[in-house]
């Protein structure tokens, strides 16, 4: 379970992220969906959770189970690569992928750092079969092999996205945290790119975050539902809320019922 | 087909070592290259070609091949290459001159062993850096030290050291006794051998997970933290490595000069020059930075007969290959080749080639007449 507690992150005047306290993956490869109008302190959250950013208060904290027993690592002032290496591992708002690098490249490159294979000295081309094997798998799980060869900076929005996601997905994390992983892909796609992301997390019993803005997609496959507001926790629950809460569509969707 | 041959695409690969394959015209490059490397000492005895300047071109070559490390893989741009250079070298000259160290290859590992300190200690501060702030940094470093030997009586001011051990012979090498002229060439020869090496070990580095990681670096610093790369640790190891070839390639530089002087090894010009060395050759090419290397100081070292401000040259040069060969010297040769194929095809293209050139002198002179106009008549 991963889990914050308390946690405050401030800009200047501004307070992105006031004393949020939450847990996610109660149940393993649980999904749960952060809601929020623009400025809630969505973004910012997964950045403190992730260690892009770090927060002013408060603690990031992984449980774990051990022989039978839990056990709590506090991971606040964990760098973010030795997050990624212990399974914490996010995708962004803005795609971040190796853009000079062909589709396959980019999947490998995050599936040798996943084998950690990065210092080995032999040949990209030479013995490390598993990593290919891996590399494929990915691709075909994403659907991303017909466009292997291509280099990431060509692709389309979509891809891109899709090419963003796998490569997370080949850290093999337990905890994914997805910033807007629709966020400009065409509406016929949007369906498309969160049921590769449904598949492929069931797969692997992987918890997963994610930011959407979207809630016909939200209410559609979200286990559990988070609201923020003004960096506060606002709701917490099932996503039947968006239904049921007067209040909760008022927040979102500026509308007075 | 036989181990060294492998068909890659309907084409035949010539096969060096596991997973390192040349295609027809890399390999014929390649033979090309090393076989006119072993021949200049006979070619120079024959022609005007100037040996000690070659070989000159060759070590500073080696030193921009270390920096392409930093340049092509982690984007990271340099300004303080010198500073390992220099240290090989002032390593070499102040164990000859000043405690009688004689064998030339304990010379050879100390100045690799000096530069390497150095790099791990200078990479420690920059690493976290990116952009300008790197490239000023590494050249503030190289600064200080450079002002601290100049000033330093240790290292004899801008006079510089003798790699003389006992003031008046070269460094032994393997135990031969040699006069000045085999000296050379044996040193020339080794030179080459390590050149290979290095060539070799870059590939086999760059092509290697470490080398993607690096790229990885390069393109996106946030998505590579966010694969799990440790950035810093890894930008770290590389500015070491690249620093291992300034250090080889000084030592070698002092027991080729036989005397080391602040200026030609430390000053931050000769940083500006390894830099330019890696793009003149060819920064996406593994031997770019080493024929940047030959060329460049060989047209410096013919400048300074016909040209008072021959560093001048280095500006008109990097002007000319901005403007007309980006790719640098070896990276616009397939351009260059598909260029002429298509020409031998198609004869009427010179013609074309012919109009453009015409056409733009004539545009650049209409221009100059304009302006000329324009600062004595005014604009009307």
């Amino acid at each position: 379970m991963l889990e914050a507690r308390e946690l405050r992150k401030e800009f200047g005047e501004l307070r992105a992220t006031d004393d949020v306290s939450l847990q996610f993956g109660k149940t393993e490869g649980e999904m749960v969906f952060i809601v929020g109008p623009n400025g809630a302190g969505k973004t910012t959250l997964v950045n403190l959770l992730t260690g892009l950013l770090e927060p002013d208060r408060g603690e990031v904290v992984v449980h774990e189970e051990e022989n039978g027993s839990t056990i709590e690592h506090e991971i606040t002032d964990v760098p973010p690569a030795d997050r990624v290496n212990s399974g914490l591992v996010r995708s962004f708002q803005i795609v971040h992928v190796f853009e000079e690098m062909t589709v396959r490249e980019n999947v490998r490159v995050a599936v040798l750092s996943e084998h950690g294979r990065t210092l080995s000295m032999r040949t990209v081309d030479d013995g490390h079969e598993d990593v290919e094997r891996a590399v494929d798998d990915l691709l075909e799980q994403f659907r991303l092999e017909e466009i292997q060869d291509e280099v990431a900076e060509t692709l389309p929005h979509g891809d891109r996205k899709l090419l963003d996601v796998a490569m997370s997905f080949g850290l093999e994390p337990e905890y994914l945290l997805l910033d807007e992983p629709t966020s400009g892909v065409a509406t016929q796609e949007k369906e498309y790119v969160i049921e590769t992301i449904v598949e492929a997390s069931e797969a692997d019993d992987v918890t997963t975050v994610t930011i959407e803005h979207d809630m016909d997609l939200v209410k559609e496959y979200a286990d559990r539902l988070v609201v923020l507001h003004e960096g506060r926790v606002f709701r917490e629950g099932a996503p039947s809320l968006l239904e049921t809460d007067a209040e909760l569509r008022r927040v979102l969707l500026g509308v007075d019922e | 087909m036989s181990r060294f041959l492998v068909e890659r695409d309907g084409r035949t690969h010539l096969r060096l070592m596991e997973g390192m394959e040349l295609s027809r015209n890399e390999a014929l490059l390649a033979v090309v290259g090393i076989g006119f490397l072993l021949a200049v000492p006979d070619i120079a005895r024959v022609t005007p070609l100037s040996f000690a300047v070659f070989h000159q071109g060759i070590l500073f070559g080696i030193a921009a091949l270390g920096l392409n490390l930093l340049l092509r893989h982690t984007e990271l741009v340099s300004f303080g290459h010198a500073a390992f250079f220099g240290a090989g070298a002032y390593t070499a000259a102040v164990l000859a001159s000043h405690y009688d160290v004689s064998s030339g290859l304990v010379l050879l590992a100390a100045s690799i062993a000096v530069a390497t300190l150095l790099a791990l200690l200078v990479g420690y501060f920059v690493a976290g850096y990116l952009d300008i702030y790197f490239a000023l940094l590494t050249l503030a470093f190289n600064q200080v030290l450079f002002a601290f030997v100049i000033q330093s009586q240790f290292f004899n001011y801008s006079d510089g050291l003798r790699v003389r051990p006992d003031g008046l012979n070269p460094p032994a090498l393997f135990g031969l006794d040699l006069g000045t002229t085999a000296y050379e060439i044996v040193l020339y020869y080794f030179t080459i051998l390590l050149l290979v090496v290095m060539l070799l070990g870059t590939w086999k580095l760059v092509n290697s997970p470490f080398g993607r990681a690096l790229d990885a670096i390069g393109q996106d610093r946030t998505r590579a933290r966010f694969v799990g790369i440790p950035v810093e640790k890894y930008v770290w190891i590389a500015f070491t490595l690249s620093g291992i070839y300034g250090g080889l390639a000084g030592g070698l530089f002092g027991m080729v000069q036989l005397h080391v002087r602040p200026e030609p090894v430390l000053y931050a010009f000769v940083s500006g020059e390894i830099l330019f060395m890696a793009i003149l050759g060819g920064v996406n090419t593994l031997a770019g930075p080493i024929v940047g290397g030959i060329v460049l100081v060989y047209l410096l070292n013919i400048a300074r007969f016909y040209v008072e401000y021959y560093h001048a040259l280095t500006g008109i040069v990097l002007l000319a290959v901005v403007f007309f060969l980006p790719q640098g010297i070896l990276g616009s040769l397939p351009m260059i080749g598909s260029g002429l194929e298509r020409r031998r095809d198609d004869p009427g293209l010179f013609l074309e080639d012919v109009k453009l050139v015409l056409g733009s002198l004539r545009k650049g002179v209409t221009r100059a007449i304009t302006t000329v106009r324009i600062i004595i008549f005014g604009v009307n």
